[in-house]
């Protein structure tokens, strides 16, 4: 029986469209991604999560905004050398998500954004990830922690 | 069969009820450690508790941190307070999940968030690692220091429970001092403690657990989370 479902449900999951279907059920969504780990494992799941949401809601449909400080930059630099998580960025960023880089961590750490973080211009700079996450949960959005 | 099923719902039950022997809380806690669904159930049975305990009495008050809950149970009654609390379990349920608790509080923001409102943030931490508490503490002056740079109003509440306690208890916060200096510099910043956390420490460990100087006690971190969330306060996991 459990191998009868499985098949049912791979039959159905295999039909085009139906994405289309689930996205109609999320609905429009606002969603904050708090990253602040330096784990290069944790970064690349986080990017993953965030293009199954993506893909799961609709790139019509989602504003999300990757908010990076602390450790978290890391992402952007890991990205700088590694082709893999570029991809994922660029992927990202052709949907629609935003990657925003704390101003107090680039002073703090004295990291060069245009030199050392992956595809990062001055207007993806806010001065506080912290207090931008706080604003973004002010105006709507949810809060995910990969 | 995993580890998990090897404890019943009554024996898991009975532990979050602090119904056991030491000897079985033993075992428990042997196996919380690395059983990520286990802690996941008991953390769920856990917060659970907590709402229905809020539900139906009104919440021991320590001290000044939980005075206006508990004026809004007096006020409008505890049927009212009880039916809010059960709204919060209903809508917040699976917030507690890591990584599912995305849409349902976006509604709840939306609702509260008003310009003329100080900000209102919360910081959440249950991992005692003493690098990791100095991040934190970092983490909430910056954002101090942010709110006082571009003159805005802002209440900031550290809360604490589980591991996370370890910052605020006298004798072994590793930053005893630079919290009370921030308590002096930031008159809107708070540091709270789970008392739940606290009696398992003083049962657990058999000692007297002493706070430092401010630190406001609420009954429980997790409701303490929700309460705010439904209030329109932004959540930040550090």
């Amino acid at each position: 029986m459990k191998k009868f479902l499985t098949l049912v449900l791979m039959s159905v999951l295999s039909l085009g469209g139906l994405g289309a279907a689930y996205a109609e059920n999320y609905g429009k969504q606002k969603v904050a991604y708090h990253i602040n780990m330096d784990d290069e494992k944790t970064l690349k799941a986080a990017l993953g999560n965030m293009q199954n949401h993506v893909t799961a809601v609709g790139k019509e449909n989602i504003d999300l905004r990757v908010v990076m400080h602390g450790p978290g930059l890391a992402l952007l630099q890991t990205a700088n050398k590694d082709p893999d998580m570029q991809d994922k960025v660029s992927n990202l960023k052709r949907q629609g998500v935003h990657f925003n880089v704390c101003a107090n961590t680039l002073k703090s750490k004295k990291i060069n954004y245009k030199t050392d973080l992956y595809d990062t211009s001055e207007q993806d700079i806010v001065p506080s990830g912290v207090a931008e996450i706080a604003h973004l949960q002010s105006q709507g959005f949810s809060y995910v922690k990969p | 069969m995993n580890e998990q099923q090897k404890f019943s719902d009554e024996f898991i039950n009975a532990f979050i009820d602090d119904q056991l022997t030491p000897e079985e809380k033993a075992q428990v806690y042997a196996r919380l450690s690395g059983n990520e669904p286990l802690s996941r159930q008991i953390c769920e049975l856990r917060k659970v508790r907590d709402m229905v305990q809020l539900a139906y009495k009104e919440p021991p008050m320590p001290e000044r941190g939980m005075a206006s809950f508990a004026a809004a149970g007096r006020k409008y009654g505890v049927g009212l307070v009880a039916g809010l609390a059960l709204i919060i379990v209903g809508g917040m349920g699976g917030w507690f999940l890591h990584q599912s608790r995305a849409p349902q509080d976006a509604a709840v923001a939306q609702v509260m968030s008003n310009p003329e409102e100080p900000a209102k943030v919360l910081f959440h931490v249950s991992d005692g690692n003493a690098e990791h508490l100095k991040t934190v503490l970092d983490e909430v002056e910056n954002l101090m220091k942010f709110y006082q740079q571009t003159n805005q109003k802002a209440r900031v509440e550290v809360i604490t429970n589980g591991g996370g306690l370890s910052l605020l208890l006298a004798g072994v916060s590793p930053y005893a001092d630079r919290i009370q200096r921030m308590q002096k510099e930031y008159s809107d910043l708070t540091f709270v403690a789970c008392q739940n956390t606290i009696d398992r420490v003083q049962q657990e460990l058999g000692l007297t657990a002493k706070l430092l100087p401010g630190v406001v006690v609420i009954d429980s971190g997790v409701a303490q989370i929700m309460r705010r969330q439904h209030q329109g306060w932004a959540y930040i996991q550090v």
